[in-house]
């Protein structure tokens, strides 16, 4: 094809049908799943056909009966009872309200038709209103039933909100980080209980939750797969294929969507890896990756984990683990092969106790860890560190108590595995801890939140950890202990229509923006962590970067100085006196009488009186 | 042969042959218009209605849709004829009994579209 029109048209129309394809698929996937909904309301229908028949056919045998029977009025002369009287007699004597024989005396006839018609009519409005009961109870009936709800809160979200699969415990945590930054989630997870259990949790949000397995396309368009405000993807079931599963979905029907997959093995990772870009989080890995941190900078790695927790996370403890000198690793499955590799990889000796022997590691000792004398025999007095890593908590436990006993000085690390033992591991005072759910967590949470904080994250650590240290110290000098809030700030004309004069000019220093609108001598209580601009970004800019129309900033501090500094960024008069220290009016009429065309040409005259917007 | 569609054409065909019968007649004559001929009509109806609950099939909601409005004409040319007895002091004047019998009507034009139905749908099946 060699006219460039022809390419431009074929390339355009190709495009044109891709996104065709992928439209067509979601609706399929949606309506499959509306469609087993509405059969399940069918074959309840079908299944009341037997009592409703049974029930019409016994009522009007009963009526018949009594239209037919002679009977007599008050004074003893022949009288038939009509329809309206048999209909009427018959529907108070089968629901059992029985008000006696109206309107005259039964003969005896009439009565003993009617005993008989008593025990028919009972047992056919029993059977009906058992069964619809028995219905109402079916368990395939009630989850058609939740499932239309679920339908219809998804339908009506009308906010971005991610989309998690696998409500575990990772996906709690990362449920309420999200929820305590006021975006919404959607949850899918395959075990009702954890679904019926949302309704118990605090969220500020209504989180709309289904019981359906997530390896199911349909189940995953009911959750807003296909919903235009679906602004991410998590898969976080405790099944890699079910992950890999939502991720292939994912990438086929919604390619425009990230999704973020945990993945407990390279092998799956990879699998993953051929759907589009998703990025994979693989707990042990990452564990590992902070392990080196932190060997190489305890302050960068304090840092970052302090940040991940979200907001109201306190500052955790700076463990510096020790270099020199030889580590030993009980416990070598998918945590101990990635942590030693990794402490390997940075010049640490390691021995590893293993009860299976291995080939492709050295310096393996075959044992439990916790027969006596096996941790005499590995020299763990000598020994500098020590990890915790089988998927057993109590066999952790007892290992790191045993391992404090014979070396008092060791630096341990022991792996959670359960959350009912996080009070153990708790009171153990563990130098550090690798609990796989929260570190997944972390890390979703850190790619979500913003954009920002990902970006500030990976390359904080390239920045050392002598400037980590300052950061620190300057975030609780000025916010406290805990992390209180992370925001982000848009120096637009949108997100800062007051500031766009004052960035004009070229002279717009960070530092004059960050004080308090109440007294500018006081500094706000936020750290700027981040300035982009463009693609260009600052670590912790200082007070005297520059700032310009279009620049993104990260902060972090108290949601009281977001406030602050979302007045100032909006109202003309309070980012004039922020910036210059000048009072000008800001009501119209004060602006009108102090003849201050505009607050930024205003000269220094004092106006009148200074009057609160 | 199938049990399930001798009944469900045995029913089908009933509420449409008892709705005839009770429609057929001068209108204005209460004597041509047997009350347990209606009756019937209404009970046959109501099962015919229950009969075709729960069908997905498109036919099966046209058919749904027909039983719907020959029980809700039928029923209320019922009450008409129930008030028109009881409650009216008049009785079963000629206005009441045409009312009764054109309403028996509407409903027996609704059970010959069933009828149509039903044998549109037996047509249309092919065997093998």
């Amino acid at each position: 094809m060699g006219n460039p029109l022809l390419t431009f048209w074929a390339r355009r129309n190709r495009r044109e049908e891709e996104e065709r394809r992928a439209r067509r698929a979601r609706l399929l996937a949606s309506a499959a799943s509306a469609n087993r909904a509405s059969e399940t309301v069918f074959l309840v229908l079908r299944r009341m056909r037997a009592p409703l028949i049974v029930l019409i056919a016994i009522f009007s045998i009963s009526v018949v009966g009594l239209t037919v029977i002679p009977g007599q009025d008050a004074e003893g002369r022949p009288w038939d009872m009509g329809f309206f009287d048999a209909i009427y007699v018959m529907s108070y004597t089968a629901t059992t309200i029985g008000f006696g024989e109206i309107p005259y005396p039964f003969t005896y006839n009439q009565r003993m038709w009617l005993t008989i018609s008593i025990y028919l009519t009972v047992v056919g409005w029993a059977y009906a209103i058992g069964s619809l009961l028995g219905l109402l109870q079916d368990r395939a009936f009630r989850s058609a039933l939740a499932l239309q709800q679920f339908t219809r809160k998804v339908a009506r979200l009308s906010e971005p909100f991610v989309l998690i699969a696998g409500y575990g415990r990772a996906g709690e945590l990362l449920g309420h980080s999200m929820d305590a930054l006021g975006r919404r989630v959607v949850v899918l997870d395959r075990n009702a209980e954890r679904i019926d259990g949302l309704e118990l949790e605090s969220y500020h949000g209504d989180v709309p939750g289904l019981a359906a397995d997530a390896r199911d396309p349909g189940h995953l368009g009911v959750a807003g797969l296909d919903h235009p405000c679906c602004e991410a993807v998590v898969a976080l079931t405790d099944d890699d294929e079910a992950n890999l599963a939502v991720v292939m979905t994912t990438a086929l029907l919604r390619p425009d969507v990230p999704v973020i997959a945990r993945a407990t093995t390279d092998v799956m990772a990879e699998r993953m890896r051929v759907f589009g870009s998703p990025s994979v989080v693989n707990p042990f890995d990452l564990f590992g990756d902070h392990v080196q941190l932190a060997l190489r900078a305890p302050a960068s790695y304090q840092l970052l984990t302090w940040l991940e927790s979200g907001p109201g996370a306190p500052l955790p403890h700076r463990a510096s683990p020790p270099r020199g000198g030889r580590w030993v690793v009980c416990g070598y499955g998918r945590l101990g092969r990635e942590l030693t590799e990794d402490l390997r990889a940075e010049g640490i000796d390691v021995t590893v106790i293993d009860p299976s022997p291995h080939d492709d590691v050295d310096d393996v000792v075959v044992a439990g860890g916790y027969e006596s004398g096996v941790l005499a025999a590995v020299g763990l007095e000598e020994a500098v560190g020590f990890v915790a890593g089988t998927d057993n908590d109590i066999t952790n436990l007892s290992l790191v108590e045993t391992a404090r006993r014979t070396n008092p000085t060791l630096f341990l690390a022991a792996r959670q595995n359960v959350p009912s033992s996080a009070p153990l591991f708790a009171a153990m005072e563990l130098d550090a801890l690798l609990v796989p759910t929260e570190e997944i967590a972390h890390e979703v949470y850190a790619q979500l939140s913003t954009p920002l904080l990902w970006r500030f994250l990976r390359d904080m650590p390239a920045l050392g950890d002598e400037w980590a240290a300052q950061l620190v110290d300057r975030l609780t000098a000025l916010c406290g202990q805990h992390l209180q809030a992370l925001w982000k700030v848009r120096l637009t004309e949108r997100e800062a229509p007051a500031l766009m004069p004052w960035l004009a000019s070229g002279e717009a220093r960070l530092g004059d923006l960050m004080r308090n609108p109440e007294d500018r001598d006081e500094c706000l209580h936020a750290v700027p962590l981040l300035l982009l601009r463009r693609d260009d970004a600052t670590l912790a800019p200082g007070p005297d970067a520059l700032l310009a129309t279009g620049d993104e900033l990260l902060l972090a501090g108290w949601p009281a100085a977001r406030r602050a500094l979302e007045r100032t960024l909006i109202v003309d008069a309070v980012r004039e006196y922020v910036v210059s220290g000048r009072r000008v009016p800001s009501s119209w009429l004060w602006r009108r009488l102090a003849g201050t065309p505009t607050a930024d040409e205003e000269t220094g005259d004092r106006p009148p009186a200074p009057t609160p917007s | 042969m199938n049990l399930e569609k001798v009944v469900f054409g045995f029913f089908v065909l009933l509420a449409a042959t008892l709705n005839f019968g009770f429609f057929l007649g001068d209108m204005r004559d209460p004597d041509l218009h047997n009350p347990y001929e209606l009756f019937a009509a209404v009970v046959v109806n109501l099962i015919a209605l229950v009969l075709k609950f729960g069908d997905r099939t498109q036919i099966g909601a046209v058919h749904l849709a027909t039983s719907i409005v020959a029980v809700l004409q039928l029923v209320g040319a019922a009450l008409m004829y129930g008030y028109a007895e009881y409650v009216s002091s008049a009785g079963m004047t000629e206005g009441w009994t045409s009312s009764v019998v054109s309403l028996s009507g509407g409903a027996l034009l609704a059970n010959l579209v069933s009828v149509v139905l039903l044998v549109i749908e037996t047509v249309s099946f092919h065997r093998g």
